[in-house]
């Protein structure tokens, strides 16, 4: 059987990583290379990166810190990849195959897509065409909007109409190798995952979806395989919590969750 | 682009701990603080009692508590006792501790009845750590940074203590970094980031400084000199699960009145001599560059100082208005402090014009401008002022 993966998600904004809440509400948490230096001497198995910078994207750095600034995503994306030894997602503002092949020749080992992939969904297919399907990562970001449960993008501010069902099965079948599956309300709010839509999704596509979004206790992440997710992500928890790798893991493994120690 | 300031308290938008803003210009520390008017006190307390009963020991100390000696310490030492637990208090002495706060440190194991640790490194190595922190990152108290978050941590691991009760979160507090529904703990990651500036004491080796590209700072500093500033690993911190939980988690934390109630109880003394930066006289007084010289480089690299931070606090907690916050900012956060620096200077054998020119290597250009070999900066009143000359030829030298 398959190990369950466990992976933190860093997220960039204006070159500095955040704390997230609802989407909304960001709070800055240090710069971009201490905490995924800090992942490589950790037990973790991937690392998602997502830029969600609503302007620029650069940041000066500071003369007393001995991490400087980087003038923009790529250069960020360029250091994180030389940081990171383990397998690297990156996300955030990729819209056409040259800004994955970007992504990719700075070192990024999958993509992920949010906005473009709904705005234009044969840049999947053709996507997964290029690079493979496995390095296609589709980001299905679900919010209740008029009382029903809709696919939102541009950050969560823009309601797509789509059933996140329907939308996940088309995502999966144009080619995307995995689902990145978030519940906006619960972005921030450690109330764990939601599970009823993890059990929707991975019950409709055969692809491994990454449940994403309301992780407060390492108990949260066994719930999150028990539902049908492949891996269970989280970010905020990782910047609170000493030692968050294994926490996280033997809280798997205590629910009986096949995870490499 | 331009700082901007948040219109609730008196934060620039370029300071030290890092800030996000609403859309109502609203800094991320005040949210944080307003936070805490949502907060069910009493059922944050009952968690606070199950963890520390997860803990209590039969033959042990029950919690390490880092102390200054400051009112906090005294705090969180109170609160401990109440408990009946029985803490070991450690303190890191970075030998620049003001009368009052020694004082106030010498009579914890008097008034509490408590053991107290007091690691003191030596002098020699102190002052050589001063020098290589003012050069390296415009800082003399890395040395004090480093110590009070590593020496607690060493103690609670030599003594298998495994759980640290420290007091406030101070990026939370300041910057509103994390959320009150986080429940932070202490993490060695948040000491190298932002305690220690992305430095460690390796840094601050021969062989560091070479590694850094900054040989020209050597001291002769050898690992064996900073054994009290090496942090476990986390192979140590794991096999005995070495905690470090905040307070300020559990309790509605308010520096001022803890400061009342720690005098009225336990004959807590705040500073007997005004401050040359702050008109607050209960903080820092564990280390009098805090306050002073320390602080005046705050505003060297990003234009305010402790004027600002305690305004901020004290708005926050409704003391002051933010008009009042304004005029303190005026009044505190540009004074260069004479006594303070004089005995820096003396302590660390440099010239005043040394700590000039080093000091404008790290003004930050967000902030700062030269007009007329004048720095020059905006004011949260309005307009822009000149603060003092560039230094030496300071403009010509290469940073």
């Amino acid at each position: 059987m398959l190990k369950v993966r466990l992976i933190p998600v860093l997220l960039l904004m204006n070159g500095r990583l955040v704390r997230s809440a609802g989407f909304d509400t960001h709070q800055i948490i240090g710069d971009p290379l201490h905490e995924v230096k800090r992942f490589n001497e950790w037990n973790v198995d991937e690392l998602i990166y997502i830029d969600i910078s609503r302007d620029g994207g650069g940041f000066e750095g500071r003369p007393d810190h001995k991490v400087g600034g980087f003038a923009d995503v790529l250069e960020t994306l360029e250091a994180v990849s030389e940081t990171c030894f383990m397998p690297l997602t990156w996300g955030g503002r990729i819209r056409s195959i040259s800004d994955m092949r970007e992504r990719f020749s700075r070192g990024a080992d999958k993509i992920t897509l949010n906005t473009a992939a709904v705005d234009d969904p044969a840049l999947i297919t053709e996507g997964a065409r290029i690079f493979g399907s496995q390095a296609i990562v589709v980001s299905v970001d679900v919010k209740t909007v008029d009382g029903r449960d809709q696919v939102v993008t541009r950050n969560g501010t823009h309601a797509t109409g789509l059933s996140p069902v329907e939308w996940a099965r088309q995502a999966a079948d144009r080619g995307a190798g995995e689902l990145l599956l978030q519940r906006v309300e619960r972005d921030g709010a450690a109330r764990g995952y939601d599970l009823d839509l993890i059990h929707a999704i991975s019950s409709t596509v055969s692809i491994p979806v990454i449940a994403l979004s309301g992780v407060g206790r390492f108990e949260d992440y066994a719930k999150g395989v028990a539902a049908g997710a492949s891996a269970v992500a989280a970010a905020n928890i990782w910047h609170f919590k000493e030692l968050a790798d294994r926490q996280g893991k033997s809280a798997l493994a205590r629910a009986g969750v096949n995870v490499r120690l | 682009m331009a700082v901007t300031y948040c219109t609730r308290c008196v934060y620039p938008s370029a300071a030290a701990t890092p800030l996000t803003f609403d859309a109502q210009g609203v800094c991320s520390g005040c949210r944080v603080a307003a936070q805490k008017q949502e907060i069910d006190w009493a059922t944050r307390w009952s968690w606070f009692e199950e963890t520390m009963n997860e803990y209590r020991s039969s033959s042990n100390y029950d919690v390490v508590i880092g102390v200054s000696g400051g009112k906090d310490s005294y705090y969180q030492t109170h609160v401990a006792k109440q408990l009946g637990l029985k803490p070991l208090l450690v303190t890191y002495h970075g030998n620049n501790y003001l009368e009052d706060g020694e004082y106030n440190l010498n009579r914890m194991r008097e008034v509490f009845d408590c053991d107290h640790i007091i690691v003191r490194p030596s002098v020699d190595v102190l002052v050589r750590m001063n020098r290589i922190g003012f050069r390296l990152q415009g800082d003399m108290n890395w040395h004090g940074h480093c110590g009070i978050f590593t020496v607690p941590i060493q103690i609670a691991h030599r003594y298998k203590v495994p759980l640290i009760l420290w007091g406030e979160h101070g990026f939370m507090d300041l910057g509103g970094m994390y959320s009150m529904n986080d429940l932070v703990e202490f993490t060695a990651k948040h000491r190298v980031e932002h305690a220690l500036r992305g430095y460690d004491w390796h840094d601050f080796t021969d062989e560091g400084l070479d590694q850094l590209g900054r040989p020209e700072l050597k001291e002769g500093l050898r690992a064996k000199d900073l054994l009290w500033a090496q942090y476990p690993s986390d192979e140590e911190i794991a096999s005995l699960g070495v905690r470090g939980i905040y307070l300020s988690n559990f309790v509605d934390w308010d520096g001022h009145a803890n400061a009342e109630l720690m005098t009225e109880l336990y004959g807590w003394r705040p500073a007997q001599r005004p401050f040359e930066r702050t008109y607050r006289r209960v903080s820092n007084l564990d280390d009098m560059h805090e306050n002073g010289i320390h602080d005046y480089l705050k505003f060297v690299k990003f234009g305010y100082g402790r004027g600002s931070d305690h305004s901020c606090k004290d708005i926050r907690s409704g003391r002051m208005t933010r008009d009042e916050g304004i005029e303190m900012v005026r009044k505190y956060d540009h004074v260069k402090p004479r006594r303070d620096l004089e005995r820096w200077l003396e302590y660390v054998g440099m010239s005043e014009e040394e700590f000039d020119v080093t000091a404008d290597r790290f003004r930050d250009p967000r902030v700062w401008e030269i007009v007329n070999g004048q720095w020059v900066k905006q004011n949260i009143w309005g307009g822009k002022s000149a603060y003092g000359p560039v230094a030496g030829e300071a403009a010509k030298v290469p940073a």
